[in-house]
């Protein structure tokens, strides 16, 4: 079972849900199967999780998930712990274990050793902690998730390997006005700032 | 730090609109930090190493909120890639306090290093930043801080010297 196998099951199932992604191929797959405004590529390694974190706790009535990686969350496996401490019910937080860092030419991470980063997410203090090692224990354990109104941490273990797909044509600015500006429509909110012309000002008398 | 400091602060940031703040504490910070946990107005969010704040806030950020992080001058050391790669590559404003360790006045002969790095690091990354220590000047800096971060769409900086901290 592949990482892109996992996101072509799930896929489907995704309405308005916001969706945030590790640096790496899993942006372009997901990109690829679900292109939305609400997807948001992060572009950098380690703070997925975190970024996740904010996005859930600032919408709390909005369904939010993370595409997380082995190698990205063992860089910051302290976000368990905060995650763990601010339990956002809205929170889905999806670990592809590959055991390798794929996109770096594919060297050995910890879980590739003695590291369970399952163990890990349940001595953080996360309750609802799954291991999927096959694709229906998998499309069952997010779809649990997704019906449910509860904090998830799901990892999921795959071998390496990218699907074939194209590189997702969007730059992070783009993906960022794009992203805020489905935000601000969706949820009736100004993010971004906008400054009046100076001619639209009457003049002092 | 002075508990009318840290209320200064406090209330500086609700004025200017912050309503969400990450924050990791330090002696000098400690006021701060648990007037930020006591305070309703605000979501605070406790974290176990600067950077994950940085994250956290620019996700805030893009759900709405109006994030601050709160952390001394070695954490924001420790932010600088997390600050290029989440924060000023895409666009994403976040508004940081740095109590300043290390510089005039400081007894601790460790910190002296970290204190002379904390304004060349923020020159390199073109971060906006003002130094305040009089209390006078919180409140002004904290909502002009705030202004120019919302408007650029980049981090800046208030860099709180050893008279705000003490």
């Amino acid at each position: 079972m592949k990482r892109y196998d996992c996101l072509k099951a799930i896929a489907p199932h995704f309405g308005e849900e916001l969706v945030v992604t590790n640096i790496g191929a899993v942006r372009h797959e997901w990109q690829a199967l679900r292109p939305h405004p609400g997807n948001y590529h992060l572009q950098n390694l380690g703070l997925t999780s975190s970024m996740a974190l904010g996005l859930a706790l600032a919408l709390p009535h909005r369904k939010v998930v993370a595409f997380d990686g082995d190698g990205s969350l063992l860089l910051n496996l302290g976000s368990l712990a905060t995650i763990a401490n601010q339990h956002p019910r809205n929170l889905i937080h999806i670990v592809f274990d590959n055991e390798c860092y794929e996109s770096s030419r594919g060297a050995p991470t910890a879980t590739a050793g003695q590291a369970d980063l399952a163990a890990i997410a349940r001595g953080a203090g996360l309750a609802n902690v799954m291991t999927a090692k096959t694709l229906a224990e998998f499309a069952e354990a997010f779809l649990r998730a997704l019906k449910s109104n509860d904090l998830y941490f799901i990892l999921v273990k795959v071998e390496a390997g990218a699907g074939d797909v194209p590189a997702a044509a969007l730059d992070s600015q783009e993906n960022k006005y794009l992203f805020v500006r489905y935000i601000e429509k969706s949820e009736n909110l100004k993010i971004l700032t906008a400054t009046l012309s100076r001619a639209s000002e009457p003049h002092a008398k | 730090m002075k508990r009318e400091v840290a209320a200064e602060i406090v209330d500086s940031l609700k004025e200017a609109g912050v309503d969400f703040v990450a924050s990791l504490t330090e002696a000098n910070l400690h006021d701060l930090v648990m007037a930020l946990g006591e305070d309703p107005a605000i979501h605070h969010v406790p974290v176990t190493r600067e950077e994950e704040g940085i994250g956290i806030c620019a996700g805030a950020y893009l759900g709405g909120k109006k994030p601050a992080m709160v952390m001394m001058n070695a954490g924001f050391l420790l932010s600088a890639n997390a600050l290029a790669t989440v924060c000023i590559h895409p666009g994403i404003p976040v508004l940081m306090l740095i109590g300043h360790s290390g510089g005039v006045g400081e007894e601790n002969a460790g910190h002296a290093t970290v204190g002379a790095l904390t304004e060349p690091v923020l020159q390199a990354m073109h971060i906006v930043y003002e130094k305040v220590g009089r209390f006078e000047d919180i409140r002004p800096t904290v909502r002009d801080s705030q202004m120019l971060a919302r408007s650029s769409r980049r981090p800046t900086a208030i860099v709180l010297n050893k008279q705000a901290l003490r």
